[in-house]
């Protein structure tokens, strides 16, 4: 008991004492016979846990941010024309179809409808051709329910190949509709 | 085929040599028949007093040497052709021997002199002798000399043929910068090039105004089309949007108004703006595309590309009577029309197995024949104003640049450019910008 009770004196004036002299390490040197070595080292006060990763909702803009990235992966598929034509292909009617059910789904965007021909037409044809290609995609997703103010057309002619290429597999990649989220 | 200069020498030496003037002396008709070119030899560079000639003045020689090559009306000669070499002790008539000149058939001879910053510079006809052009220049810097000699040739050229746009007229042109393009001006030899518009996205089809103060063409960004306007006083450039969703191939007419296509009614049809620009009645409308009008000098004659037909062909408005006649019939696709500012002639691209090429068609006599030979592709021909030279742009050399053929189909020349793909060449009436 008696140990104890110095032991406990001790510590009570070794605390007072690294009270006194601030929050620098202290070590206690002086050790009574039989006493149990005690190092005593101030830290920083760290009493909470940390606060464990809050499992906040996720605010509007990262969601309308998620939602467009979403979006525009499902609109990404271009539809492509034949030399010289606007006519839609049955396999573009189908990636119009489901481009029309993703506008649907997220109805808070707008897309940017690109038209685009390839190298072997001349500049200013090429860009009025453009715009009818464009056109042909706003019409056909007009018909299946998607307003037409959430549609813009921009011709870019010939001025934006898709692959700079000679011959008919890189014409045939530059003849297209573009889509993209425009806001 | 190999195309001739249709060339018509006239040649007058009227008995009493006191009574011959120059103007009589010679004169080359760049639009008649003719199979003939006029030879002129350059004689070396001269100085002053018998000393040898200052660099300046052998630069300016060059220069010319340079230009002359342009006219194809015009066989730049060399001095080994002359019998006993160059015949001359000075520059002015009285110190050249003409008759070996006349003997090698050199039509003219050029002498060349230059003293400090002083040059002089005078071309003879050799067989009357007499003096065609003769120019003073001071106070000329080797900065200032490739201009000095454009200006002689500028000359010369309204000396024999009584035109000088090619010399006088300043090009526009889009050129790619970065990943979009803007416009550029030069003069038809590629001197004093510049970039006058900075606007972002792409700047195509560049029209002149009349008096050569503002181009008009058309921005493509993210933003749509939008029409151009750049004003040369200012340098300043405005965009404009038109309700729809196209602005292609703005014109201006020659009493200045625009004529463009927009798609007010859901197809491209070429429309007169007015002051406001405010789109008026459309020209020929039809339900297909039209695009790229071109004028006459009056303004009252416009070609254009139209798909009415199916394929892409070239139509004939006559604004006057309403009139639409169908232009070419021969190929699917012929596009880009211009049209000469006598309202005779058509320029056009027409696809080929090859590449585009350019045609000519003569409407009086209704005539077509192949002005361009490529390889590669030859498109968006624009007439000079003097409807002899037409531009084009080209991809013959690699990258796309600009070349400079006549309508008769002579030898196509590069005019420099610069690095990076240059094409849509423009004419206008306006010099060179400083």
């Amino acid at each position: 008991m008696n140990a104890k009770r110095i032991f406990g004196l001790m510590l009570l004036t070794v605390m007072l004492v690294s009270f006194g002299a601030g929050c620098a390490k202290k070590t206690a040197d002086s050790m009574p016979a039989g006493a149990t070595k005690v190092e005593i080292t101030d830290k920083d006060t760290d009493w909470q846990k940390p606060a464990a990763p809050e499992s906040r909702s996720l605010t509007e803009d990262e969601i309308r941010a998620q939602q467009r990235e979403q979006a525009q992966r499902e609109l990404g598929n271009m539809i492509f024309f034949a030399f010289d034509s606007f006519e839609l292909t049955p396999e573009s009617r189908d990636v119009l179809t489901s481009k029309a059910e993703t506008l649907k789904k997220y109805s808070l965007f707008n897309i940017v409808i690109e038209g685009h021909c390839d190298e072997r037409g001349t500049s200013e044809y090429n860009l009025a051709l453009g715009e009818r290609r464009a056109k042909a995609a706003q019409q056909f997703l007009n018909q299946l329910g998607i307003a037409d103010s959430r549609m813009t057309i921009v011709s870019y002619g010939k001025e934006r190949p898709l692959d700079p290429g000679k011959g008919e597999a890189a014409w045939s990649k530059n003849r297209r509709d573009e889509f993209k989220i425009q806001n | 085929m190999k195309t001739k200069i249709w060339i018509l020498t006239l040649l007058l030496v009227l008995a009493t040599g006191e009574s011959v003037r120059a103007a009589e002396t010679l004169s080359v008709d760049i639009f008649g028949p003719g199979q003939s070119r006029v030879n002129i030899l350059v004689l070396p560079a001269r100085g002053a007093g018998g000393q040898p000639a200052t660099n300046l003045a052998r630069n300016f020689g060059e220069y010319v040497n340079g230009d002359l090559g342009f006219l194809p009306f015009l066989r730049v000669a060399y001095l080994s052709e002359v019998l006993g070499g160059d015949p001359s002790k000075g520059v002015k008539a009285e110190d050249i021997d003409f008759k070996p000149l006349q003997l090698s058939r050199i039509d003219l001879v050029m002498t060349i002199s230059g003293a400090g910053q002083d040059i002089e510079a005078r071309v003879y006809e050799t067989f009357t002798r007499k003096l065609l052009v003769g120019k003073a220049y001071s106070q000329v810097d080797q900065s200032g000399v490739a201009h000095v000699a454009d200006r002689f040739c500028a000359q010369l050229m309204r000396v024999l043929t009584g035109k000088s746009g090619f010399f006088d007229s300043t090009l526009a042109f889009s050129k790619k910068v970065g990943g979009g393009k803007e416009l550029f001006t030069a003069s038809a030899l590629g001197r004093g090039l510049q970039q006058v518009t900075h606007d972002g996205g792409f700047n195509v089809s560049p029209s002149w105004s009349k008096d050569g103060g503002k181009l008009a063409y058309t921005n493509i960004s993210d933003l749509g089309h939008r029409l151009g306007i750049w004003d040369r006083g200012s340098r300043v450039s405005r965009l404009r949007r038109f309700p729809g969703n196209i602005a292609i191939s703005p014109t201006f007419t020659p009493d200045g108004q625009i004529a463009i296509s927009l798609s007010l009614n859901g197809h491209p049809d070429i429309y007169l703006l007015d002051a406001d620009f405010r789109p008026g009645k459309a020209l020929a409308p039809s339900w297909a595309i039209g695009v790229s009008p071109s004028f006459d000098l009056s303004g009252r004659k416009m070609v254009f590309c139209s798909g009415r037909l199916g394929g892409p062909q070239i139509f004939l408005l006559n604004r006057d009577t309403g009139a639409v006649d169908r232009v070419t019939y021969d190929g699917t696709y012929n596009t880009r029309p211009s049209l000469s500012p006598d309202g005779r002639f058509v320029v056009f691209a027409r696809m080929t197995g090859d590449g585009h090429r350019i045609f000519i068609r003569d409407l009086v006599a209704n005539q077509e024949r192949q002005i361009s030979f490529g390889p590669g592709s030859d498109e968006d021909p624009s007439f000079d104003p003097d409807g002899y030279f037409v531009s084009f742009a080209s991809s013959r050399g690699g990258g796309t640049k600009i070349y400079v053929t006549t309508r008769y189909g002579d030898p196509a020349r590069l005019i420099p450019t610069g690095p990076g793909d240059a094409m849509a060449p423009a004419w206008g009436v306006a010099t060179a910008l400083n």
